[in-house]
């Protein structure tokens, strides 16, 4: 595996994306790095242009999911070999990447994801609304897959080329647990690898109040939908 | 409602509820709609299948706004609109993200066929290192 693309999708945030950036350039200086500039409205745009990086920038905002999406299908048609996302918020420490990087390769997932709570097994951290939401999503994942997946909706994931077709190919929420579940449905191998996360400084989180209550509604709906999709897949890849 | 109402009336639900998962897996019908129909028609089933909460959302509907039994129709034809409607808005707005995505990546790429860009930007760091 010799290409590799960083891509960190980011909405409204300036005050962290520059920090981001320098420390994915400094951590993976030999990796192309991309910013997806999901219609930024703070002036995230200008910072991106004077650290001159490449950054695909969506005219109005599409939500999460979709700006991870095209960060995919760049990476679809340029022909990388693996995709790494991060979040744009500063909540991920690039130095944890070369360590998630080598486990991928010796270990031939597919999929590894960035697990806050793979070491310790438990939400005992997370606040009480996310710890709720933790345990749901990682139990559904045990239930449809019957392998516990214990952190769902971390940002930092990095996967293999062969995942990108079908990553496009349907429609997915932000990528988490629906994402894996259809994945993991399709034979793929989804694995976790321990990181530490630090808390958010500035901007605001993507989930508003309202969302906090439709997310796992959504999220639990593509989950069920997911599983049908993905026999669907298999049956047609059968005939 | 007789027995023979419920189960009809279980059956339409089941057909719409069907309808309506099988849209949004196809991408037709945004998830977030989706969760809507979901949420109302499995609660329109619990209430026509269990009598003493029919009895109650009866009486508490009809004092609000007493109609007739052709209503029903009227309401079936909103809904299947209303799917419809939201089904169109879906398809129109996934084929606006599409557009909007290509376009990132296309302007995103000719920037970078340009001098500059990022290969620009690693060089002066790899300058900055030495």
């Amino acid at each position: 595996m010799d290409r590799i693309l960083v891509a960190i999708p980011a909405y409204n945030e300036r005050a962290t994306i520059g920090s981001v950036v320098n420390s994915v350039r400094a951590n993976l200086p030999n990796l192309d790095l991309i910013v997806v500039d999901d219609g930024s409205r703070d002036g995230m745009g200008q910072v991106l242009r004077d650290l001159r990086v490449m950054t695909a920038t969506h005219l109005c905002n599409l939500g999460y999911g979709r700006a991870i999406q095209t960060a995919i299908k760049y990476a679809l048609v340029e022909g990388y070999d693996a995709l790494i996302t991060l979040d744009g918020d500063g909540q991920h420490d690039a130095r944890q990447i070369p360590g998630l990087i080598e486990r991928f390769r010796r270990e031939e997932w597919d999929v590894l994801v960035g697990s806050r709570y793979i070491q310790s097994r438990n939400y005992a951290s997370a606040p009480l609304g996310r710890r709720i939401g933790m345990q749901l999503f990682s139990v559904l994942t045990r239930i449809v897959t019957g392998q516990r997946v214990y952190d769902t909706s971390s940002g930092l994931k990095m996967m293999r080329r062969r995942v990108f077709e079908p990553l496009t190919r349907w429609h997915f929420v932000d990528f988490h647990a629906e994402a894996i579940v259809y994945l993991m449905r399709l034979g793929y191998r989804i694995g976790e690898y321990p990181i530490s996360v630090a808390e958010r400084k500035y901007g605001q989180s993507m989930y508003s109040t309202l969302s906090h209550l439709a997310y796992p509604l959504k999220t639990s709906l593509m989950i069920l939908l997911g599983v049908v999709e993905a026999g669907l897949v298999r049956r047609r890849r059968g005939k | 409602m007789n027995i023979l109402g419920t189960f009809f009336l279980d059956i339409v639900a089941v057909a719409v509820l069907i309808w309506v998962l099988d849209l949004t897996r196809r991408g037709r019908l945004y998830v977030g709609y989706g969760v809507i129909f979901v949420v109302a028609i499995v609660g329109a089933m619990i209430v026509i299948s269990v009598p003493p909460l029919l009895e109650f959302v009866t009486n508490w509907l009809d004092a609000l706004s007493p109609v007739p039994g052709f209503t029903l129709l009227v309401f079936g034809f909103t809904l299947v609109m209303l799917v419809y409607i939201l089904t169109q808005t879906t398809v129109i707005s996934n084929r606006l993200a599409e557009v909007v995505q290509e376009l990132a990546i296309l302007r995103m790429k000719s920037s970078a066929d340009s001098p500059g860009a990022e290969s620009a930007a690693r060089e002066m760091d790899e300058e900055d290192r030495d």
